[in-house]
């Protein structure tokens, strides 16, 4: 039997289209409606609740919890505030991204780490000679993701920062809510004990319909994830524990994330291998791509076919291609309903990654493999200044 | 001149093997099996009245993709059926489960664990990676390390290349497998009692050796070695029993031309000045060949079939010192009805796998203490399967067959294995597992029990090993089964090696009949 | 700065010490006081790197007595042809292969001893097979065999008398929680009979403590070290225990690795995955050492407890499961004043070793006729970890085992005496070839320091 999260009762009620899918042993829903476009706009217009229990949580606490965490995440996190959070990812020794989550300082000594994998144990050893408790607080604490324009408002118009945390009260429900989120828009996530977990969710969506909140699944999530130009573990990168070959690993450069490696600090894991790395220059990188619209309807012209578009957010391995030499390959994509652009997220040669490069990326139109002209852009894909306001 | 180009003595799953590939290039082969039925250990048979058992050999996980794909087994009939979990019943009424579901898995060890619930993962892909490093070596004619012919300074030049192509790492991780206690590699992983004896015992399976014993964690890996539909690690059933294997390994030697007789017992080989030229069946019968190929284990091959006057006096020397000491023996139970266990009642997924008593690895050592100096384990490890469960042609409907394999039971017991000793083993197998589930005295409608002096005498397999000699570092690659007679050739002209007595050995695996057969049409 | 710090004070890290003087550094070696150096055997080849030549061994002859059940006497001697005699009176076939035996075993010894004498040899390398293959067929084929062989399977090749079988087998197994079944254990019995002349199984005595001592001073500070420092991935120096601050860019040292590098060196340094390995290099310690005096020669002068290699299994099977062994293996040396020591194995880290000091008077007591014992002191192994620095009572450092020997000695990423740590370097007996070949890992690793 698969674990259900603490929201399940509500979500699975809810969950019309019976389109369920799997998140680190967890069922969630793919879609609550039929389609998922309503619950994909409401992130984008109004207000969409997500159940993110799932997530991995520990809790890091103790004289050397900072201490910890500077050693094992590439981000400084002995100069985050209290009430600070931070995204990281953190690296193997050789440099190779392993997971990536968000640090969160609660208090001087006391830390809230959020990944995507299990990392109990590469915490604990690297915690070996230290003085920390580290505690798997995964599934003591069940978390909603609530995103979108009106998530503000219907928090009672919350005035929280850009990555910062508070605790406080929701209809009498104590909880810790951090401007986080998933989709590159405005929102939050809500971190709550699981006895609480249903009375919560029965009060955001009291509290929402009036802006209109809308229950969303991960198909939703996804397409908005891609938009804002977010990486997803064993999608757009293999952690470097669960890698076969090297060559299947990243480091944080290749992945876009050299803002993140601070390497002021003295010591971190991967550090070493990190600076010869940042000395000299990444071989791949992580680009966003846009697919030439004309370029696509050509090919499916050719066929006596309108354009075909997919329905949601892929996650396959594509190539890339640079007149006859494989430029890269992209690891997700779909169209955006939004931007009404055909985008994908990709691992280019570092060549290949100047902003307007042109690139041809390999579509199947009527089960012959053609070629579509597309070009290197900036990420994200979207960026709307409420993000961050 | 001969009838024959080759004849194969012992109709086992090696020795089938080797013919099958004889005969499809070319080759007229004869088997000769000296009992009525071919498969050697990979039998199947109606041992009570509508209940079908794998009687010696059990599963299949070992067996080379290669063969099944070049002698088209599913053409010729094998299937094999998957065993999805491992359960691990523990004295306080928990249990271990390892499920083939990567989230059902976790979930069940993080109960026990949650560090090892991380570590699993880890430790599958390790294993993945040393499977893949040591897989191109079990299809390696092993070259003798001390020769100073060119071919053979020529093969270990590709064995330095290959160890050298291996990454530091993994090589280093190789040589820590082949040396080191499957305990103690294990203790580097976990941290569970449970689930360290339990995948420690595939480490000992065979051999007379505790999970603490350096040298193990090699045979743990060998048992990770088994590849079903390119998936590493996973463990089959074959439909029908393992007969089946050897039926349909049989049905492509017969396709590809060779003649397969039954009830023919080789007395020895005939040497003609030094070399093979055919065997003398039990009967008087004379039948000449080019060459002969004994799928038997080297101490039946050299001491009885060919005769130590007739060899150099250090490679008897060597043959004798190669070491057999079967260490274990199977209960085979017709049952009523389906055990209840106490610790997951009623007729659940789990008893479509494996279940394994092996609570700890102290109850695995203390088991093996016993064997040390004579005994039977008192308290057994024991790996058992219901078939039936997967295939309902193995009994009647509503009724099961339960294939328990059992260690340690030494073949050099105290007083010689009798009767009385038989049953008494017997007894402390129901009597332990009925701790577990306490309906299965009830069940239990016929039981047959072979100790290791059963199987040699039923099967051959000296001392009733069941790997044809020890599967120890010392016994192992160029070592297997002496050193500069490891690649199937014998100081004899014309007579070769095909069972698992030689490189890679063990299990229903069939590479060294491959190999053998490759050896002999010059082609490795 | 030319300065060389030397942590501890045994064989290895005094000719290191040497070595690294002689090379014009500047040496300072740090040693708590309770450290002395053993007194066992020192490969030729450091002793003339040292140009130490009167370095005097001494085994007791016969060197060894095993007591048999009917009360006679097994008498091993440094004469072959004189310990075939008294195996004779056991089994005549026994004494035919002795000198066989000898000669086979001497002569792999001999080729572990050429591999020794340098850093661990590349396993793949075209050299080393090519050394291996001088052996020709039997040798190679012998150690091919040997090396992961239980050294019972070797005995019983060899063998049929229990006290013979059980003397040799002991030799597989000191220091070991393994018994004489456990693969693996025959190599070890050759790794002890490198310092010995053919048909002698057991490590001499010798008077190199004295010899160091007459060698050319080093500054040597009495105290202990806190920390290692680390700066920027490289070592900056020592902070001893009395506070003061010792920079240099060079530290030797020869304490336990897992100990150095752990707890030595502050964490963050290591690869977590080379750290988590450290954590598993076994250490675990089995004996304890009784030491007493006797009022009269007890009339040997090197005994061993060891009546068969079942005995010593048995005593390995209390072991296994946690215990003390009820009927422990006993290995006895007695010097000209009657100074008796004892190792005393099984005896696990932890357990409880309360009477076990006169348990073993009293099992020894019946070998020493009227001899009368005096001040004996027992030390189990969580005091020998505390008086003689050897971590969980193991002697070794790491266990002498097949996968912590050669170039996995301890750990493969540390078997050439470099740490991940620049200018932080490890000799000792968890170095190769370490556990009771003295001096050679000192060596070793100081020609590893000058790139030599």
């Amino acid at each position: 039997m698969l674990k259900t999260t603490p929201f399940h009762e509500r979500t699975a009620a809810l969950c019309a289209s019976y389109a369920w899918r799997r998140w680190a042993g967890y069922v969630v829903a793919s879609s609550y409606e039929l389609s998922h476009e309503r619950e994909y706009h409401a992130i984008r217009g109004s207000a969409a609740l997500f159940d993110v229990s799932p997530l991995y949580k520990y809790r890091v606490r103790g004289k050397d919890a900072a201490r910890l965490l500077d050693l094992v995440v590439t981000r400084s996190i002995h100069e985050l505030k209290v009430g600070q959070v931070a995204y990281t990812p953190w690296c193997d020794a050789a440099g190779k991204v392993l997971d990536d989550g968000t640090v969160a300082r609660l208090a001087e000594n006391d830390f809230r780490i959020t990944a995507a994998e299990p990392n109990l144990r590469w915490l604990q050893d690297n915690a070996m000679e230290l003085e920390v408790e580290i505690e798997d607080v995964s599934e003591s604490l069940a978390a909603l993701s609530l995103q979108g324009p009106a998530s503000r408002a219907v928090l009672g118009d919350i005035e929280l920062k850009y990555f910062r945390l508070a605790h406080r009260q929701l209809g009498g429900i104590p909880v810790a809510i951090s401007r986080t989120g998933y989709t590159g828009d405005l929102g939050y996530e809500i971190w709550v004990s699981p006895e609480d977990a249903l009375a919560l969710w029965d009060y955001l969506i009291e509290a929402g319909t009036p802006y209109g909140i809308v229950p969303a699944g991960m198909l939703a999530l996804d397409m908005a994830r891609i938009e804002a130009g977010l990486m997803l573990i064993e999608v757009d990168y293999v952690p470097a524990h669960k890698a076969l070959i090297d060559s299947q690993t990243s480091s944080p450069y290749e992945l876009d994330l050299g803002w993140t490696v601070n390497l002021k600090k003295e010591r971190f894991v991967g550090r070493e291998a990190l600076a010869l790395e940042a000395s000299r220059g990444p071989q791949w990188q992580f680009v966003g791509l846009e697919i030439d619209w004309p370029s696509l309807e050509s090919l499916y012209a050719e066929v006596g076919l309108a354009t075909r578009l997919p329905a949601a957010a892929w996650r396959t391995s594509v190539p890339i291609y640079a007149g006859n030499e494989q430029a890269g390959y992209a690891t997700s994509g779909g169209w955006s309903p939004l931007l009404k652009k055909y985008i994908a997220l990709a691992h280019l040669r570092s060549r290949y990654t100047a902003p307007g490069t042109q690139l041809d990326i390999e579509v199947t139109v009527e089960h012959r493999r053609k070629r579509a002209a597309a070009r290197v852009v900036k990420k994200p894909f979207f960026d709307p200044e409420r993000k961050r306001a | 001149m001969p009838k024959h180009d080759a004849i194969v003595i012992g109709g086992g799953h090696n020795g089938l093997v080797c013919a099958a590939y004889l005969a499809r290039a070319g080759r007229k082969v004869l088997v000769l099996e000296r009992r009525e039925r071919i498969g050697g250990a990979a039998v199947t048979e109606e041992v009570f009245p509508g209940f079908r058992f794998s009687v010696f050999s059990y599963v299949v996980s070992l067996l080379r993709p290669e063969i099944i794909r070049e002698l088209e087994l599913p053409r010729h009939g094998l299937h094999i059926l998957p065993l999805e979990s491992t359960l691990t019943p523990l004295p306080g009424g928990d249990y271990l489960a390892q499920w083939n579901d990567h989230d059902q898995n976790r979930r069940e060890l993080a109960r026990h664990s949650l560090r090892d619930a991380e570590a699993y993962d880890e430790f599958g892909l390790m294993l993945h990676q040393m499977a893949r490093a040591v897989k191109p070596l079990l299809a390696m004619a092993p070259p003798d390390p001390a020769s100073l012919s060119l071919r053979e300074l020529g093969g270990l030049g590709r064995l330095g290349r290959y160890f050298r192509s291996l990454s530091k790492a993994h090589f280093n991780r190789l040589m820590k497998l082949l040396t080191m206690s499957s305990a103690d590699f294990l203790d580097e992983w976990f941290e569970t009692e449970a689930l360290k004896a339990t995948k420690s015992a595939s480490g000992i399976i065979g051999t007379l050796a505790g999970p603490r014993s350096p040298g193990t964690a090699y045979v743990l890996l060998h048992h990770y070695m088994g590849e079903l539909d390119g998936v590493f690690r996973a463990w089959g059933f074959a439909r029908g029993g393992n007969g089946s294997v050897s039926a349909a390994i049989a049905a492509a030697a017969r396709a590809a031309g060779a003649e397969i007789r039954c009830s023919a017992p080789v007395q020895n080989v005939v040497l003609r000045r030094g070399s093979a030229r055919g065997v003398v069946l039990e009967n008087g019968e004379e039948i000449e060949a080019k060459l002969v190929v004994s799928g038997a284990d080297p101490r039946r091959t050299f001491l009885q079939l060919v005769g130590e006057k007739h060899l150099p006096a250090e490679f008897i020397e060597s043959i004798r010192r190669f070491r057999f000491r079967g260490a274990s023996a199977k209960v085979n139970l017709a049952l009523g009805e389906l055990p209840d266990l106490t610790c997951l009642p009623g007729r659940g997924p789990h008893l479509r796998g494996a279940i394994s008593i092996s609570p700890s690895v102290a109850y695995l050592e203390r088991a093996y203490d016993d064997a040390k100096y004579g005994e039977p384990s008192r308290e057994p490890y024991m790996d058992i399967v219901i078939p039936s469960l997967l295939d309902p042609q193995m009994a009647p409907p509503g009724k099961h067959v339960m294939s328990i394999f059992v260690q340690y039971a030494p073949y050099q017991v105290n007083g010689g294995w009798t009767d009385a000793r038989r049953e008494t083993l017997g007894e402390t197998v129901v009597n332990t597992l009925s701790q577990y589930a306490p309906n299965l005295k009830k069940a239990i409608l016929y039981r047959q029990v072979l100790t290791p002096a059963d199987i040699e005498r039923t099967v051959g397999l000296t001392e009733g090993n069941i790997f044809q000699g020890e599967l120890t570092l010392q016994q192992m690659f160029f070592l297997r089964p002496v050193p500069a007679w490891a690649k199937y050739r014998t100081p004899l002209a014309g007579l070769y090696q095909c069972g698992a007595g030689t490189h890679p050995g063990g299990g229903v695996m069939g590479a060294s009949g491959r190999n053998a057969a490759l050896q002999i049409l010059g082609r490795a | 700065m030319n300065r060389a710090i030397i942590i501890g004070g045994g064989v290895d890290a005094l000719v290191a010490a040497q070595v690294l003087t002689r090379a014009g550094r500047e040496v300072m070696v740090i040693e708590s006081e309770s450290a002395e150096p053993d007194d066992g055997w020192v490969p030729p080849w450091v002793l003339r790197e040292l140009r130490i030549d009167d370095l005097h061994l001494e085994w007791p002859d016969p060197w060894l007595v095993i007591p048999l059940p009917d009360g006679g006497r097994l008498e091993l001697w440094r004469d072959m042809a004189r310990s075939a005699e008294s195996i004779r009176r056991l089994s005549p076939r026994d004494a035919e292969h002795w000198p066989a035996f000898c000669e086979r075993m001497a002569r792999l010894a001999r080729f572990l001893e050429a591999v020794y004498a340098a850093a661990p040899p590349d396993p793949l390398s075209p050299g080393f097979a090519l050394r291996a293959r001088r052996l020709g067929r039997q040798g190679l084929a012998d150690l091919l065999r040997l090396l992961p062989m239980p050294v019972a399977d070797l005995l019983d090749d060899w063998f049929e008398t229990d006290a013979l079988k059980g003397a040799l087998g002991a030799a597989g197994i000191l220091h070991l929680l393994q018994g004489p079944r456990s693969g693996g254990t025959a190599f070890r019995l050759l790794h002890h009979h490198i310092s010995c002349p053919p048909g002698v199984f057991r490590p001499p005595r010798s008077n190199i403590r004295g010899l160091l001592r007459r060698l050319p001073r080093v500054e040597l500070q009495g105290t202990e070290v806190l920390h290692i420092l680390v700066r920027a991935g490289a070592v900056a120096g020592v902070v001893l225990k009395d506070g003061r601050e010792l920079a240099a860019p060079v530290v030797v040292s020869s304490a336990d690795p897992r100990r150095n590098l752990l707890e030595l060196v502050e964490p963050g340094w290591l690869d977590p995955e080379l750290a988590r390995a450290l954590r598993h290099v076994r250490r675990r310690g089995v004996a304890a050492r009784l030491r007493l005096e006797l009022d009269r020669s007890p009339g040997f002068s090197a005994l061993a407890l060891a009546p068969s290699l079942d005995y010593l299994e048995r005593a390995y099977d209390d072991a296994k499961h946690g215990r003390l062994s009820r009927q422990p293996y006993v290995e006895v040396r007695c010097d000209e004043r009657h100074r008796v020591e004892a190792v005393v194995q099984y005896t696990p880290y932890g357990v409880d070793c309360r009477d076990l000091s006169e348990k073993v008077i009293a099992l020894l007591a019946e070998h020493w006729g009227d001899a009368q014992p005096q001040q004996a002191e027992l030390s189990a192994p969580h005091e020998l970890e505390k008086f003689e620095g050897w971590p969980e009572g193991q002697p070794h450092h790491a266990e002498l085992a097949l996968d912590q020997a050669l170039w996995m000695r301890p750990l493969p990423e540390l078997a050439h005496y470099r740490t991940p740590i620049e200018g932080l370097w490890l000799c000792g007996p968890a170095m190769h070839p370490g556990a009771g070949i003295a001096g050679a890992s000192g060596l070793n690793c100081a020609h590893a320091i000058l790139g030599r």
